[in-house]
């Protein structure tokens, strides 16, 4: 066990994460040069390249020959960075006994990076400070103050920080020996009963669910049967081994080592993350600590753009779920769009994920409805509806009250934004708490609000206010009740479910205003006037309209190229797919998520 | 029955709007009209003995600049290597700034029996803004030329939605193409195409394109004014008097063969319903040349059409042009319409956008003007 090494890497989005760890794979020989000509091997899903979010987490082993002669075991342990993954992150944490802080030596410390390092010292972390990409020109000017920040918010000293180049290779053998020397060897025993953390879990079509797991007491061997704490499921072990580019068989586990478990679990919904493995008989009696059960918190319904294909999305929505055990679905139809699914994510990020794989990996073309939360809806006979779809909303007279989810937010930021960040809560319904200042140029702002305020654009408008230096965690805290209203949309007098929202009473009438004319926006003209209205009840609250098409032809000479003609009809058709009918007006999808844009 | 078409591709000054293949270097003339007449007695081998050529049409680039004795030698290629019929009509594109009377005398002698003018526009403002070469009056003078050198059959090209344009000023240009009693009109709306120096204009914010619904008032505005004046509208955007439609472009609408010669030229040949293809020249005159020099083919693409795309075509270039004889359609394209397009359109006749007589279907002034969403909802 002492030579094991158990570590993440800490980093904003951008400041050289991927290319750190493709670099610590390179310099201890687990890939070669050549396996790097796709760059970026930690994110393997072609999403996650493109957002620079890894989405997914990953780990890996590496073998490393120190100076000291001794040989040890890296486990490099991927986390996710954003906000709506913060119980994932928190997991990878616990697995972990040091963190290798990278920041961005022509940037600086930026938000994303501070909470998740502030878990990770929480988590008793041992924190090894990185100033990458110190070979660009501009560096040189940043690099005094960036190094102050860094010193300033971990406590350590100048010369601790390691000034490094993932790109170049500068650094990086004294980041390797700095993992070896300052981050402890993991602590458990191996007489112990077994107890192993599940910080992620993958599908894998031939294998079913593959959890990852740090063992932290005991051993885990093949053939032994294993009992999940929390989920409760008792399984036998097929194949244990430790995760390198592939994984590799070893028949056991130890204490302190990182490594994946195969027990013939057909999806991940038995290997949760956070959940505590041990074994069915003669088993630890205390599971390991931090677990929850991930609920989610915004819902938003998935429909086909063509009714034909609802099977074939619940067939990938199936597939899907396989591999993520926060999705959560179930069917629900629509006047206006037919069958479709009502699904809750973690959050925003997620659902657009999720939306966005939907749409790549599995092809299918979706209209999505606009994200909501969870009310709680009490009737004046006094019966409780839990409403995830405002279309479930019974009328306004038959309801006594609705309570909607409050969190806590906690909003980090450099105080010369405390004003902007302010005014932007009190415009979400935001209830202030209280401001701690670390030091005169850092706060910590706490506010509680209705989740349904944050959950649109919150996060992007914070960062733009604060030119992306704020950070946001929030948690939930408990139901309240609120004066909200649902607000209808009517084309041409039909009232159009996918397109209701739940609002706050006060803000109703410009929601409404605004919401008609962003569809004005949105929707096409058609070859018929269009009249569109927003109402809450039976109550008009504003209205407009969409004059019909006077002319659609392309009045052009194409003499003898008819095929130029054929492929723009083609194009014309391709997007025509993306288009639902209701009723006899044609609309975009955009219009189903209108009132998610009509700040801008 | 087949056409042939030969773009000519010289220019003097290339105009902003224009996305035809073009150039302003004419050093290669006499090499490019070597390759063309290769290319067309190479092609005579496959193709001469199928059909008899009803039609031939020089489009360009400007076709006028050719002189005289070089439109000879490639007509006489052509004479020489396909079976022209005596009835056929041989049109060619004239730049009025590139014309005088001996020039047009020898055309007509030549057996060019149809002139295409591109005016574009009379009020000079606006043939200045489309970087024309000449003014209105030489347009002018050139059709007056064109009368006295013995053609009957004229057609005036005019663009409309050019930027800022009213009403009043498109009036002044439909009125003095009118004062012409020319055959033919055809009138295009300016479109801005990628790869054009209008594109650049526009995307700078230098040129703002018409505002969509001053271009439906425009282009209704043509289409009350032809009709008003005896013209009959036979396709999105053209207009004759009554027997003067252009056979050579109904051809490209109605399936018939043609070849194309020249850089850039488009061709269509369909042997029989399972087997028809597209295909279209290098747009490069060096390429275009140094292939046939070779004895290699010059096709730059080509593309081999299903049934399926053959049906699609008839109904939209049916739509846009003269309209759609349901009896053929089902007979030879073996598509039968649909319950829902019946419906669709039941519809459209009710609502004025298309007219039925003895199942043949066309559109109305109405349907021309948004033509494109109702082929697309047909389709």
């Amino acid at each position: 066990m002492k030579e094991i090494r158990n570590f993440c890497i800490i980093a904003h989005i951008d400041h050289g994460k991927s290319t750190l760890a493709d670099r610590l794979l390179e310099y201890t020989g687990t890939i070669t040069e050549r396996d790097l000509v796709v760059n970026q091997v930690l994110d393997d899903m072609e999403l996650e390249q493109e957002r620079g979010i890894t989405i997914k987490l990953h780990a890996i082993k590496m073998y490393y020959n120190a100076k000291d002669g001794n040989k040890y075991s890296l486990n490099l342990i991927d986390t996710p960075g954003h906000v709506d993954f913060s119980y994932e992150v928190s997991r990878s944490l616990a697995a972990c006994e040091g963190a290798i802080l990278v920041v961005d030596a022509t940037q600086g410390i930026e938000a994303q990076t501070i909470s998740n390092l502030y878990l990770a010292i929480e988590s008793g972390l041992e924190i090894i400070p990185v100033l990458n990409k110190i070979d660009l020109p501009s560096a040189a000017t940043m690099i005094d103050r960036v190094t102050s920040e860094i010193v300033n918010l971990i406590g350590c000293s100048p010369d601790d920080i390691i000034k490094a180049s993932a790109k170049t290779g500068i650094g990086i053998n004294e980041i390797l020996e700095a993992v070896v020397k300052y981050i402890p060897p993991p602590k458990g025993d191996t007489n112990k009963p077994l107890r192993a953390l599940v910080f992620d879990s993958v599908f894998d079509s031939y294998r079913g669910s593959v959890a990852y797991v740090r063992v932290v007491d005991g051993k885990l061997t093949e053939k032994s049967k294993i009992k999940f704490f929390h989920k409760g499921t008792v399984a036998i072990v097929d194949e244990v081994g430790n995760l390198f580019m592939k994984r590799q068989r070893t028949g056991e586990l130890l204490a302190g080592d990182v490594g994946y478990v195969i027990a013939g679990l057909k999806d991940v919904h038995d290997t949760k993350v956070g959940d505590t493995i041990t074994l069915n008989e003669d088993g630890a009696t205390t599971p390991l600590p931090g677990y929850k059960e991930v609920k989610p918190m915004v819902f938003s319904g998935l429909y086909p753009s063509n009714s034909d294909n609802f099977a074939e999305l619940r067939d990938s929505l199936e597939k899907l779920s396989l591999n993520d055990s926060s999705l959560v679905y179930e069917t629900e139809t629509s006047t206006a769009l037919g069958f479709g699914f009502r699904c809750g994510f973690l959050g925003l990020l997620h659902m657009e994920i999720i939306q966005e794989r939907l749409e790549r990996e599995y092809n299918q073309n979706l209209i999505t409805t606009v994200p909501n939360v969870e009310l709680h809806v009490y009737k004046t006979n006094s019966e409780k509806l839990i409403i995830d779809n405002p279309a479930d909303m019974p009328v306004a007279g038959m309801i006594e009250k609705i309570e909607e989810p409050y969190i806590k937010a906690q909003i980090i930021t450099p105080t010369e934004y405390i004003g902007n960040i302010m005014t932007l809560c009190n415009e979400r319904r935001g209830i202030w708490k209280n401001t701690h200042y670390f030091d005169p140029t850092r706060a910590d702002v706490t506010y509680e609000f209705p989740l349904s305020e944050i959950i649109f654009d919150f996060y992007d408008k914070l960062k733009s206010l604060t030119r992306g230096y704020a950070s946001l965690d929030y948690e939930f805290i408990d139901y309240r009740e609120s004066d909200l209203v649902k607000l209808d949309i009517l084309l041409n007098g039909e009232q159009v479910d996918a397109l209701s929202t739940i609002v706050h009473r006060d803000k109703s009438f410009e929601v409404g205003k605004k919401l008609c004319s962003k569809l004005k926006d949105l929707i096409h003209r058609q070859m018929f006037d269009i009249a569109i209205q927003s109402a809450i009840g039976s109550k008009v609250i504003s209205r407009t309209s969409i004059s019909a098409m006077r002319k659609n032809v392309i009045a052009k000479c194409y003499g003898g190229d008819i095929s130029r003609k054929r492929k723009l009809l083609d194009k014309q058709k391709e997007g025509k797919k993306r288009m639902k009918q209701v009723g006899r007006v044609e609309l975009p999808q955009e219009a189903f998520l209108a009132v998610l844009s009509i700040g801008d | 029955m087949s056409s042939i078409y030969l773009h000519i591709p010289y220019c003097d000054t290339k105009c902003c709007y224009c996305d035809f293949y073009s150039i302003e270097n004419h050093d290669s003339k006499n090499i490019f009209i070597k390759s063309l007449i290769k290319e067309i007695s190479t092609s005579a081998k496959i193709y001469s003995d199928k059909e008899v050529v009803e039609t031939i049409f020089f489009g360009g680039g400007t076709p006028s600049l050719l002189e005289p004795n070089e439109l000879e030698l490639i007509l006489n290629s052509l004479y020489n290597n396909f079976t022209i019929s005596d009835s056929s009509e041989v049109t060619l594109e004239a730049n009025p700034g590139t014309v005088n009377l001996e020039k047009l005398k020898a055309y007509r002698s030549l057996g060019i029996n149809r002139l295409s003018f591109g005016v574009q526009s009379f009020n000079n403002d606006e043939l200045i803004f489309l970087s024309r070469i000449h003014t209105g009056d030489e347009a002018r003078d050139a059709i007056k030329l064109a009368r006295k050198a013995g053609f009957d059959n004229l057609n005036i090209d005019l663009m409309f939605s050019l930027p800022n344009q009213t009403i009043e000023k498109l009036k002044f240009t439909l009125n003095e193409a009118f004062s012409f009693s020319t055959e033919h009109i055809s009138a295009y709306s300016l479109i801005v195409e990628p790869n054009t120096p209008l594109f650049k204009l526009v995307q700078n914010k230098i040129v703002s394109p018409l505002p969509v619904d001053d271009d439906a008032k425009l282009y209704n505005f043509i289409l009350d004014q032809m009709s008003l004046n005896g013209f009959e509208q036979y396709e999105v955007s053209n207009f004759c008097k009554p027997g003067y439609h252009s056979r050579h472009n109904s051809n490209y609408w109605n399936h018939t063969n043609y070849l194309g010669f020249g850089p850039s030229a488009h061709s269509f040949w369909k042997n029989n319903f399972e087997n028809a293809k597209r295909w279209s020249n290098h747009r490069n005159i060096t390429k275009y040349c140094d292939d046939l020099e070779n004895n290699i083919s010059p096709i730059s693409m080509e593309e081999f059409l299903t049934k399926k795309d053959l049906s699609t075509e008839f109904l939209f270039l049916g739509l846009r042009s003269s309209g759609i004889d349901l009896n053929k359609m089902n007979n030879i394209y073996d598509k039968n319409i649909s319950i829902e397009q019946k419906e669709k359109i039941q519809n459209y006749i009710q609502k004025n956008y298309i007219e039925l007589n003895n199942n043949f279907i066309h559109l109305t002034k109405k349907g021309y003007m948004v033509c494109d969403s109702i082929i697309e909802q047909l389709l």
